[in-house]
């Protein structure tokens, strides 16, 4: 399955460095996605690798091949765009296989795909539509299926879910899991969603600034973040972000927020003794940060207010005030939690605070347990 | 306080049907949500209350008397939209206090007294005499309501106004929602596609599908018994699953078991059905490893971190796919064989149609 590298990749627009010398290595045959938030040039990503738009600089490697100057059509990626429009005039059959008929297939030569990835997507009751005829769902299947119709085994899907509701994307987050196994084929996806990384990807790549920050399996991402981005963007509901200080105290390294002090088990131990301090992010997940119930010993507490609780049905989403910070926790509507106290404690096991340097916002170390020397 | 009422209302566009002869009545004092699906029709049966929509047939009523010949100015309603209808260049206060200067034999010390209330209900006091144009959306928002509820009109509509909009603003608009229910006892009706917001805001949640309500409820009690498989299907991230089951006989009685149960459990109420379909949210099934526990056996096909590091499970049961939602800190790989269980008062059973069966599941009994 097609292996896609990119090496030392820069693009601007005018003073707008949008891709700054960026690399990554997209696995063959497994679902990435590539996890930014909005504008950060991930679509830019995947117009480079299918060839629209050519880098300033760096190549698109595919296995072992430089394809940086073929045309897009040379490169052969099925492109499912973030933007669609299907051609109004055209069934829902021609608008599939538009792509085949352009590569210059006759639409009888097409027709045993485009039925095949109808099928998979569940439209092929839908061929002899037009577009005007089909539910906001239906069309973009029906983009979906036109990007997927290709015979190859790469393609890129920029953000397509995007604007379509929950119940929808649930659907489909099945179907796309499923195509890619049934297809064998790499996947590079696009998005900004915490929930559709979580679901969709096998291997995800963070993009923040120009670069891929990190790169990896999505659990390994989700539970040992090394840069703050990755913590931040893959979280839902989102990461609670502290500003704190990183000191030596009796030779070991502590972590002081306004909220509480813990100990730290730094990765290196780079922090010199006699160190003044070190502006650092502290972050714990919603589900890390504990309220109600009964103090854990070891546990890390402060004080909290409860401000809203949004229920998701299976869940319940808090959000806290404590001080001046706003916090969020989530917990499962099994949980018999009384909410409506404002003088609450909430608590965190010292293992799940994890500490980010706050200028480099690489990962420094996490919080320490127990009663150590 | 006014009572709120739509009898055999409908909407056709073309040969379209929005609202399919919708009968309801709106309690005062109450946050009654309109949920449902895009194109479901909700908004179409607030535009005919508010007289923004003229129905096909049927009829709007305001305390019994029909006001559905109305105009939407005649009619005493306040409305807030999704985006926030403010008048630029005017203060904050000023803003809220337009309306009123149009209601005739309002003294002005009342309506001093209503905009300062209004105000101070949507925490908008230290911020009165600000120019409006240049609040955020989430304020901008609070000001518009804030203005309608000023009026103090009987009924307030409100069309998904908290899109896109911070928790404190939300939190805030709950609290005022509330406080206007209890204290002036108005109707206030409440339309989106968004579960999370009429599980969170509403007394109670009118579900609809197809131009025709399907549910009326608490959101606790929509969301854990559902009378149509739709609202299994549309509440609930990822929505129930529905698994069928064949009924065998025993006697007079009925007998289910795989793929959901270890054991024959005997049903009452299928009303000799040879098959009915078991709901089952993804949250209430139970997955472990004990060999020794009760459970049927599952192999886990994938594994996805979710909301608040649940994991979710698509699960191979019998051939049978079915997702499981367990607790954070859970770490099942694909591939695991495990036991799968749920507790009897967790299930929903429903008919080929989707209706709901009342249908009750027991252990079966050792006879004789």
């Amino acid at each position: 399955m097609p292996r896609v590298e990119f090496r030392g990749i820069s693009k601007r627009y005018g003073r707008n460095e949008v891709l700054r010398d960026l690399s990554v290595v997209l696995e063959g045959g497994v679902f990435n996605v590539v996890l930014g938030p909005p504008g950060c040039g991930k679509s830019l990503l995947l117009r480079l690798m299918t060839g629209i738009e050519p880098a300033d600089q760096g190549s698109v490697v595919v296995d072992g091949h430089d394809v940086s100057d073929l045309s897009p059509g040379e490169r052969n990626i099925g492109y499912v765009p973030q933007s669609f429009a299907l051609y109004p005039h055209y069934r829902v059959f021609d608008n599939i296989a538009y792509p085949l008929v352009l590569a210059g297939a006759s639409k009888s030569g097409a027709e045993p795909a485009v039925r095949r990835i109808a099928e998979m997507l569940r439209i092929d009751g839908l061929l002899d539509k037009r577009p005007d005829q089909l539910s906001g769902g239906e069309k973009q299947r029906v983009a979906i299926a036109r990007g997927l119709v290709k015979d190859t085994k790469l393609f890129v899907l920029d953000d397509p879910l995007t604007g379509l509701d929950f119940k929808l994307r649930e659907r489909l987050f099945d179907d796309l899991r499923e195509m890619r196994e049934t297809l064998g084929a790499t996947f590079v996806y696009t998005t900004s969603d915490p929930l559709e990384s979580l679901i969709l990807a096998d291997q995800v790549h963070v993009l923040t600034s120009g670069r891929i920050i990190e790169s990896g399996r999505v659990h390994d991402v989700y539970r040992a973040p090394r840069h703050l981005h990755s913590m931040q963007l893959l979280c839902f509901p989102r990461a609670n972000v502290l500003d704190g200080r990183l000191v030596r105290s009796n030779g070991s390294a502590t972590c002081r927020t306004e909220l509480f002090e813990v100990p730290v088990s730094l990765q290196s131990d780079e922090l010199a003794s006699g160190d003044a301090g070190r502006s650092v992010k502290v972050c714990i997940r919603a589900e890390d940060l504990v309220v109600g119930g009964t103090a854990r010993d070891g546990s890390v507490r402060f004080p909290v207010a409860v401000v809203l609780a949004e229920d998701l049905g299976g869940e319940l989403v808090v959000h806290l005030d404590a001080g001046d910070t706003r916090l969020i926790t989530a917990l499962r509507h099994d949980r018999d939690v009384d909410l409506d106290g404002t003088d609450m404690t909430a608590q965190v096991e010292p293992e799940a605070v994890i500490v980010f340097d706050a200028e480099s916002n690489q990962r420094l170390g996490q919080g320490r347990g127990g009663r150590h020397g | 306080m006014a009572e709120l009422e739509v009898r055999q209302i409908r909407k056709d566009f073309g040969s379209f049907t929005a609202v399919k002869d919708v009968s309801v009545r709106f309690d005062s004092a109450r946050v009654t949500c309109l949920l449902g699906p895009s194109g479901c029709g909700k908004t179409t049966l607030m535009r005919m209350i508010a007289g923004l929509e003229t129905p096909t047939s049927g009829d709007v009523l305001f305390d019994g008397a029909p006001v559905t010949s109305l105009s939407p100015s005649a009619r005493d309603i306040g409305m807030v939209f999704q985006y926030p209808v403010v008048y630029q260049g005017l203060t904050v206060r000023q803003n809220v206090e337009l309306p009123l200067r149009a209601t005739r034999g309002l003294p002005p010390s009342e309506r001093a007294r209503r905009v300062a209330d209004a105000l101070e209900i949507l925490d908008l006091t230290g911020v009165a005499d600000n120019d409006v144009s240049r609040l955020t959306h989430a304020l901008k928002q609070k000001v518009a309501v804030a203005r309608a509820i000023a009026r103090q009109p009987h009924i307030i509509l409100l069309d998904e106004p908290v899109t896109n909009i911070d928790a404190t603003t939300k939190s805030q608009l709950k609290h005022a929602l509330r406080r206007l229910t209890r204290e002036l006892h108005q109707t206030i009706v409440y339309v989106t596609h968004d579960q999370t917001e009429a599980m969170t805001l509403a007394d109670e949640i009118l579900l609809m599908n197809d131009g025709e309500i399907v549910q009326r409820g608490s959101p606790r009690e929509v969301y854990n018994h559902p009378a149509h498989r739709f609202g299994g299907w549309f509440l609930g991230n990822p929505g129930m699953n529905f698994v069928p089951h064949e009924v065998s006989r025993n006697g007079g009685d009925g007998e289910i078991r795989r793929p959901l149960f270890a054991q024959t459990m005997s049903i009452e109420g299928h009303d000799g059905r040879t098959e009915v379909i078991v709901g089952v949210r993804p949250e209430h099934l139970t997955v472990g490893t004990d060999a020794s526990a009760d459970g049927v056996r599952a192999r886990i096909k994938h594994a996805a971190i979710v909301t608040g590091g649940q994991q979710l499970l698509a699960l191979d049961v019998d051939g049978v796919g079915m997702k499981a939602k367990v607790s954070a800190g859970s770490r099942y790989r694909v591939g695991d064989l495990v036991l799968l269980s749920c507790r009897y008062d967790d299930v929903s059973f429903f008919d080929a149609d989707g209706a709901k069966l009342s249908i009750t599941l027991k252990q079966r009994t050792a006879r004789g």
